[in-house]
């Protein structure tokens, strides 16, 4: 017993610093990158987001969930929306997209967590070609494919006014949202809640026997997840200054298990290794080839077949062995 | 088996795509249901026993994997047959009056089709000994392999019966509808709502789900919208999931 509770102690420094070198390498890279490279890594930070709230789900409470993209989407137009019509600020529509990720999770969440795992991982899936579908199909809200773009309002802090027409200012944004949801996730799985998440990976009906109940933790595991996954799908529309039906694509349900599986599970910052990785091969391998889907069909299924632990999941095996 | 075959779907456009690569060289439709299945059995038996094998019995790690079949197979028929959707002849352009409605032919006859091969299919899983074997594999593989059945052999031959029925329906709806490398993703979702609402592993509630989910989505696609007919369809997925999360049919 004491041992497992050494490793644990001993496991949180790996993680922790993985996630300040990380941290430290995007704010360097903010003021030394070129254009080019810096929307690059934008685009990577708020994947990382999306990553972390997809482990939430995956790599805490063991639910493979093929519907992230509705919360993404959600979040995108909760974002669009807010700013449209109801004329809010940066902070205040993020908020809206928060709240839309809320409600999408509760209502998904509360039919499909409550399944076996088969029936789980299926009407996941079917959430998001159902969302996919209706968001195509209604234009008149969404735009469809051709989306909507908006006008950004100035972020008005205490000292003056910044744009994010502004790179330089986006990417810090985007930076203190990443460090942001990093420090909430990692107090949330480190408080008593996330060690119940743990424990319900490890074994379900082991916590069931103890006398919690599975069902909540998980709900609350899938909502929080989906919260987070809105966040993240809300600051690339306000990168963007755009939002799509494709926002809601099989795209966005897909990768964040590839970025976790990558970089590991339950890590937290495993999936911001998965999404660099990933967002580079993609850059390159798409310019190069194209039909670089074949090749990254071929990853899914080494990935899986090699371990299930990912990059950092073999660092901290490592370290402990 | 225990895999969630999203590539299922792109399995039914191989079949399709095949169908169209074997008319235009063969100029016969009807060879087609030879050929296309001999095909797909050489590429979906490795594919189980080298690809899938280990992730039987894990429902997520499967759909996960079979996602990136589906990426691959996907972008294979890009790169081949390329984006545009394309049209078959109507290889049997007869229609039939009855009652005064025109039916055509060739939709007739895939019904009958159809229905011969679930009576094929019900007739083999519990009329014949192997169809005992499989239903025996399915509900406890390690107490199946304890008897003395080849457990391995029937997973594949049980896998490569999926497919070339998927493939079959491929073939038969390739001359209704068009031929396009994404057709499987549509199919794909209808599927999943049919089995979850049927309930996972029952012939029957497969086929009951499938004929009246069907027919619902037709009867409400000529008032609404092909997609709001669709959402209807989810709509009555979402009651049965709340009412019995199992399915309709399970026992």
């Amino acid at each position: 017993m004491s041992m497992i509770f050494g490793k644990i102690v001993e496991k949180r420094p790996i993680v922790f610093y993985v996630a300040i070198v990380f941290l430290l390498l995007f704010l360097v890279m903010g003021v030394t990158l070129p254009k080019g490279a810096r929307s690059l890594v934008i685009q990577m930070m708020i994947f990382s987001i999306l990553g972390m709230g997809y482990d939430l789900s995956l790599g805490f409470t063991n639910q493979c969930s093929l519907g992230h993209s509705v919360f993404f989407g959600a979040g995108a137009y909760g974002v669009i929306f807010s700013i449209m019509y109801l004329k809010v600020g940066l902070l205040p529509s993020l908020s809206f997209s928060f709240v839309a990720g809320l409600v999408f999770a509760v209502i998904t969440g509360v039919i499909s967590v409550r399944l076996s795992e088969a029936y789980f991982v299926i009407v996941t899936a079917i959430f998001f070609a159902v969302f996919h579908l209706l968001a195509m199909d209604m234009t008149w809200l969404t735009g469809g494919d051709d989306g909507l773009s908006i006008q950004l309002p100035a972020l008005s802090l205490g000292f003056g006014k910044l744009s994010l027409y502004d790179p330089l200012v986006n990417y810090y944004f985007v930076l203190a949202f990443l460090v942001l949801s990093y420090l909430i996730l990692d107090r949330i799985v480190k408080s008593p809640m996330g060690k119940v998440f743990i424990s319900i990976r490890e074994s379900e009906k082991r916590v069931q026997f103890l006398g919690y109940n599975v069902f909540r933790y998980k709900l609350i595991a899938f909502i929080l997840s989906g919260m987070f996954s809105a966040l993240s799908g809300g600051l690339y529309a306000l990168t963007l200054r755009y939002g799509s039906a494709d926002f809601f694509s099989f795209h966005w349900s897909i990768m964040p298990v590839v970025w976790c599986l990558i970089g590991g599970l339950g890590t937290l910052v495993g999936p911001w290794i998965g999404a660099v990785i990933m967002s580079l091969f993609q850059y390159y391998v798409s310019a190069w080839w194209t039909y670089y889907l074949i090749l990254f069909g071929i990853i899914i299924l080494l990935i899986l077949r090699i371990s299930r632990k990912g990059i950092l999941g073999y660092i901290i095996s490592r370290r402990l062995t | 088996m225990g895999i969630v075959n999203m590539a299922h779907g792109d399995i039914y456009m191989a079949g399709a795509i095949l169908t169209f690569y074997v008319v235009s060289t063969l100029g016969n439709f009807w060879l087609s249901l030879v050929v296309v299945p001999v095909v797909i059995i050489l590429i979906s038996a490795p594919m189980e026993r080298f690809v899938l094998r280990p992730y039987e019995g894990y429902h997520s790690s499967s759909m996960i994997a079979t996602v990136g079949i589906s990426f691959i197979i996907q972008q294979i028929a890009l790169g081949t047959y390329g984006g545009i959707p394309k049209k078959i002849t109507n290889p049997w352009p007869i229609s039939f009056n009855f009652l005064g409605v025109d039916y055509p032919g060739y939709r007739f006859l895939v019904a009958c089709i159809s229905i011969l091969i679930l009576a094929g299919l019900w007739l083999f899983l519990y009329k014949t000994s192997y169809g005992i074997l499989v239903r025996a594999s399915m509900q406890d593989r390690e107490m199946a392999s304890a008897i003395g059945i080849n457990v391995n052999q029937v997973l594949v031959t049980t896998f490569v019966m999926g497919s070339v029925l998927a493939a079959v329906g491929g073939i038969l709806a390739a001359p209704i509808n068009q031929v396009s490398y994404l057709m499987g993703n549509d199919i794909v979702l209808l599927c999943f709502i049919v089995v979850i609402v049927g309930g996972l592993g029952s012939l029957k509630g497969t086929l009951i789900a499938a004929l009246s989910l069907c027919s619902l989505e037709g009867m409400m696609a000529s008032i609404l919208s092909p997609t709001q007919a669709r959402a209807a369809i989810f709509v009555i997925m979402i009651i049965v999931l709340m009412r019995r999360p199992q399915g309709l049919f399970t026992e």
